[in-house]
This record gives structure tokens, C-alpha cells and sequence, in this order.
């Protein structure tokens, strides 16, 4: 990894630590810092609320000049996180053609929150879950906050 | 057997799939008939299109088809055209100018402290090379392939680009707008066309850098399209920018999804005095000294030291009255005979450089009275082509040769040309050009440095056709 790309990494964490969106934490191993572990509480009103869900943000060794990758360590019943072991999530700015080298960290904490609060069916990962979002939402809803407490109490 | 929706998924796969990109960021520079010889077996219209392309454009440089090719390909141009300039101020000047463009960037509302390190890496390699240029250390070409082969690097110099270039249309939105389909407004088409890390450069956005890196930057862009469209030349498209004379031109070569540079052979050798280094000066002398070859350099000498008075007999006498004192120091002498076979280098300071090691060798050399004679900086030295004779080498050369004293050169033959071993052979010319200093200097044509390297040439013939000239390599090496 370049030393520019060490030097916005570093930069960025700073702007991460004065600024964090609400219900976040994030663990910064200096050591290893292309790899940060995020701990999130669900929003509240949200059907995730309560739960604590943890994540990893991977910075490839070509950033900023490609995406972060965000993936979910704790299970979430959720369109835009994918339903197995990787828990990865792409869409909106996180896609590589849509990314933009100027983007920060922060816009992409702040989106996956946006996502908790409000998911995005119709740029799923998970078609099935996108459907029961779109017309079934009390299903929905029970089966989330199901694996909240399943997952990530 | 597979569900349609992991069908479906394979497909996808399959469809986005794309072969790993090969070879450098930016290549080396190479003959454009490489270009021809692919085409080759194509279609009669790219056939005859590329067949006519070397004449043209005799050297193109490829760039990695990453998806980020046409905004490599226009910053390498850029620094390109900037060295060819050969200016080291202007390179400075444009750091100054980009830096100024950071009010175009913050009023579309980009964040310095985003494109802060972009912008740096952009003003970072216009410092460098213009350093590099003014040391005249030769790696400046380097220096720039380097930079653009390291990823990051080269990443950071077209993300800058890519900014500048949509700040700049989204300043002159009025011009631009109506060029827009598809997407609610020219912000969106910049987000996703121009500022996305991953996107090819669109026609746009080739005209945004135009306007506001290239010609604002006093340089030329030429974008030939190499397409099925008729005709029988591949259509050029330029933009020049005004009140600049011959300015240096970036030439991109598009072939539909890709682009490459291209080069006139001009290019490379541009006006005399905008050259940072001489290609190759007169004054070099191939290591092979003692062939014909090295007859014409004996007479670029013999010219200057005629301006030494006491150095010339008296039979060139009449030679004496042109070459005067007081030369000029800022033209050439321009030559009354015969035309030059290698491009006539400037009379500028830096010959100093080749000129003053041969003069101390001679002096050195030749007879003692030369010791007192200096040739101070300012003084500059004439450098004629060489004379017609080295046309008809052959026989008269060599009679001259083994009968040094009768010669017809302007030296007053010295002591030690009488003695014998001295004389007979081109030993005597070639010597003080061997110093091991040349001879491990790039200037050397024979050194791998040099631009215009040429590998010492073994030749047995010219070795044994006299006994006497062999064993007098031997010895003076």
C-alpha cells in the first residue's frame, strides 16, 4: 500500500473520530489499518433497534482510488446485506463504478445508517427480502427484529 | 441441475467478466508500425487506415486498457508536451496555474482537503521534472514513466483530471448542458461520467481537459480517430490554443474503447534552441576512433583552434579572415559548404561541456606551446559541419594518414608527429577523445545512456590492414 493511500486512511480516521454518526464506534488497530472494525447499535425506531451489529470496513491496497469494502459480521435480515458468511454489501457509492476517489469514510458510515433506518428494495442484493420489504413489511419486520434477537444481542 | 436464479447469476458473472488487463501503465515508446502489423488481418478500412498511420506518426506509446487509458494517456501528454517544451520555468508556471484552478474546484464544491493530495501528487511531478530538466541529468523522461507506472501515483494525477475536468464543465454549464442525455442534470452526468473512480473518458470530458489543462497550459491536443468511418486517413481533431506559436501538441490515438499516444517524428526533433540536451553533438566521437568515421570530427577541431592565432600554417592563411575574433555568441556561423549529415547542435554555453575536455586533451597532447591557451566559458566555440571529404573517404585519406605531416589541415605539425609510431593511423585524433571520463559519459554514442546509442563496431578489416594501427590500439587503450 502506497504511503498516500496510508496518509487518507489516517486522515480520514481522524475526521471518523470528531465526527462519528450517531450509535457508531469504531476500533482502529494502527498496526493493521486498512481493516476497521465498526461496532453499530440499530437505530433507534428502526426494526434493528436494540440490536448491536458489528462490521468491517477493508480498504484495498488501490484506495482511494477504489471502494472501501463494507461487510457485516453480525447476521442481519436485510435487501442490501447479503445472506451468508461474508454479510457484504454494495450498492450506491460502495459500487466501483460509481465511487468516487474524493469520497470520504464518513459519507459511507452515513449510509449504511440510512440503510438500517430505511433499505433500499429496489438496489437489493437479497430479492427475496427486498419483496417481503415491498409488500409484506410486518413480515418483514418480524422476521429483522427476529434475527436481531437471534443474532445480535 | 442449477436453478434459474443461480443461472442467472452465472450469467451475470459471466457477462461482467473482463480479462485482467495486461502490460505497463504507460509503455515504452515504439514504432508505430506495430500499430500497422495489428491491423494487419482487420477490415480493408482500419487496413488502409493504419497502413498510412507510420508515415505520419512514426511513434506511439500504449497505455494499460484499465478503463483509465484516455485519462492516462492526456496527463502523460501533458507532462510530455511540457518537457518537450524544454522550459523548466513553464513547468513551475503550471503549478501555479493548476493551484489557481483550486477556485473552480471549491465553487462546484469539492473539499480541498480531499483533493488536496491529488492536486500534490499533480504539482509534486511538475517540481520534479522541472528540476530534473534544469540539472540536465538526463533521467527526466525516466523520471516521468517512473511516475506513471507506480499506481498510485498516476491514480492520483487523473483522479485530478477527472475533477478539474468536471468542475470545468460544470462551470461553463450553459455550453455543455445540451450535450447531456440520460441524466437529470450535468452534476449527475459528472458524478457518474467523469468524478467515478472507475469510468473511460468520454468525449466531454476530452473536451473539458482541452480547454482547461491543455491549451490554457499554452499546448496543442490532437485526437486521431481510428474508426470504420469512411475515408481513407485516420480523421484528426484539434484543438490549438491561440496566440501561441507551434505550440507542442499531445497527440491520442482513439481506437473505439481505447485510447494510446502517438508521436510525429518531429516531436523528437524540434527547433534547435528548444532542446534541453543537444541529441548528439558534433563533437562526439564514436569509440571507434580510428575508422574513417572519425575524419569529419579532426576538421570540427582543426576549425576551432584556427581561431588560436599561431595555430594554423600559413597556407590556410586565407582561411584566417572568416573566422574572426569577436564571434557572436548567439548565432550559428552558417555554413558555406557542405550540408550537415547530423542536425547542426547550437552554439549555446552548454557546449562548453563537450568542447572543454577536448580542448584540455589537445592541449595535453599536442605540442607544448598550446599549454598557456584557454578557452574561458563565455568564449564559444563555431561548430561547422563537417566538410565534403568525409564523402569520398578511401584512398586519399589514407595517404594523408600515413604522411601526417603533408596533410591539409590547418596545424602546424608538431614535433611529435615526426617521431616514429605517431603517425600512419587515426590513433593520434581518436586518443584524446578516449579519457575515461567520455568514454562513461552518456554523451559517448557508444554509451547505452545515449539517445541515439550506437554499439561500438567491431571491424577486421579496418584492424589488420595495417599491422602498425593494431598494435597501437592496443597500446593506447
Amino acid at each position: 500500500m502506497s504511503t498516500g493511500a496510508k496518509k487518507r486512511i489516517m486522515k480520514e480516521y481522524g475526521e471518523c473520530m470528531a465526527d462519528t454518526p450517531p450509535g457508531m464506534k469504531i476500533n482502529f488497530d494502527e498496526q493493521n489499518m486498512t481493516e476497521w472494525e465498526v461496532l453499530m447499535d440499530g437505530p433507534d425506531g428502526s426494526s434493528y433497534a436494540g440490536g448491536h451489529f458489528k462490521l468491517k470496513i477493508t480498504f484495498p491496497n488501490e484506495y482511494p482510488f477504489k471502494p472501501p469494502v463494507v461487510s457485516f459480521k453480525t447476521k442481519i435480515y436485510h435487501p442490501n446485506v447479503s445472506n451468508d458468511d461474508k454479510g457484504s454489501m454494495c450498492l450506491g457509492l460502495l459500487r466501483p463504478d460509481e465511487w468516487k476517489p474524493p469520497n470520504k469514510v464518513v459519507a459511507v458510515l452515513r449510509l449504511i445508517h440510512n440503510l438500517l433506518v430505511e433499505p433500499n428494495p429496489d438496489d437489493s442484493i437479497e430479492p427475496s427480502i427486498a419483496n417481503e420489504y415491498k409488500e409484506n413489511r410486518k413480515e418483514f419486520d418480524k422476521n429483522a427484529k427476529d434475527w436481531v434477537k437471534r443474532y445480535a444481542k | 441441475m442449477a436453478s434459474d436464479d443461480e443461472l442467472a447469476q452465472l450469467e451475470k458473472l459471466s457477462n461482467e467478466w473482463e480479462p485482467e488487463p495486461q502490460g505497463p501503465l504507460v509503455g515504452e515508446r515504439k514504432s508505430s508500425s506495430a500499430i500497422t502489423v495489428e491491423y494487419a488481418n482487420a477490415d480493408p478500412i482500419y487496413r488502409i487506415k493504419t497502413a498510412a498511420l507510420p508515415q505520419k506518426y512514426a511513434f506511439f506509446r500504449t497505455c494499460r486498457g484499465d478503463g483509465h487509458c484516455g485519462w492516462r494517456a492526456v496527463a502523460f501528454g501533458y507532462y510530455e508536451a511540457l518537457l518537450r517544451g524544454g522550459d523548466a520555468n513553464k513547468l513551475e508556471e503550471e503549478v501555479v496555474r493548476l493551484r489557481s484552478m483550486n477556485n473552480l474546484l471549491n465553487s462546484i464544491g469539492f473539499q480541498e482537503d480531499l483533493y488536496e493530495d491529488f492536486a500534490d501528487e499533480v504539482y509534486e511531478l511538475l517540481r520534479r521534472l522541472a528540476a530534473s530538466l534544469r540539472a540536465m541529468d538526463g533521467t527526466t523522461a525516466a523520471l516521468l514513466l517512473e511516475a506513471f507506472n507506480d499506481m498510485g501515483r498516476s491514480m492520483a494525477i487523473i483522479t485530478y483530471l477527472k475533477l478539474l475536468a468536471s468542475a470545468w464543465l460544470q462551470n461553463h454549464e450553459a455550453r455543455f448542458a445540451d450535450f447531456i442525455i440520460g441524466y437529470p442534470s450535468l452534476k449527475a452526468y459528472c458524478q457518474h461520467n467523469i468524478e467515478a473512480a472507475q469510468c473511460e473518458m468520454d468525449h466531454l470530458a476530452m473536451q473539458a481537459l482541452a480547454e482547461c489543462v491543455v491549451k490554457a497550459g499554452g499546448l496543442a491536443l490532437e485526437v486521431l480517430y481510428l474508426d470504420r468511418s469512411e475515408g481513407t486517413e485516420i480523421s484528426p481533431y484539434r484543438e490549438v490554443p491561440e496566440n501561441v506559436a507551434n505550440p507542442p501538441t499531445i497527440r491520442i490515438l482513439y481506437r473505439p474503447g481505447h485510447y494510446d499516444i502517438l508521436y510525429k517524428a518531429e516531436d523528437f526533433a524540434p527547433p534547435a534552441q528548444q532542446q534541453p540536451i543537444p541529441t548528439q553533438p558534433p563533437l562526439q566521437v564514436a569509440l571507434a576512433g580510428y575508422t574513417e568515421e572519425f575524419v569529419p570530427m579532426a576538421s570540427h577541431l582543426s576549425d576551432v583552434m584556427t581561431l588560436i592565432p599561431g595555430m594554423y600554417p600559413p597556407a590556410l592563411g586565407q582561411r584566417w579572415p572568416s573566422l574572426s575574433y569577436d564571434y557572436n555568441s548567439s548565432p550559428a556561423p552558417v555554413p558555406t559548404y557542405a550540408p550537415a549529415p547530423t542536425p547542426a547542435a547550437p552554439v549555446t554555453s552548454s557546449h562548453q561541456d563537450f568542447a572543454s575536455p577536448v580542448h584540455a586533451s589537445y592541449a595535453h597532447h599536442g605540442a607544448h606551446s598550446h599549454h598557456g591557451i584557454h578557452l574561458e566559458p563565455p568564449v564559444t566555440l563555431p561548430i561547422h559541419p563537417p566538410p565534403p571529404m568525409s564523402l569520398d573517404r578511401g584512398p586519399p585519406l589514407t595517404l594523408e594518414r600515413t604522411a601526417p605531416v603533408e596533410r591539409g589541415g590547418p596545424f602546424r605539425p608538431s614535433v611529435y608527429e615526426l617521431e616514429p609510431g605517431f603517425g600512419g593511423c587515426g590513433q593520434p585524433h581518436a586518443m584524446p577523445f578516449q579519457t575515461s571520463i567520455f568514454r562513461n559519459s552518456h554523451y559517448n554514442t557508444a554509451h547505452f545512456l545515449n539517445p541515439d546509442f550506437q554499439p561500438e563496431e567491431w571491424s577486421p578489416d579496418t584492424e589488420y590492414a595495417t599491422g602498425n594501427r593494431g598494435r597501437h590500439k592496443s597500446t593506447s587503450q
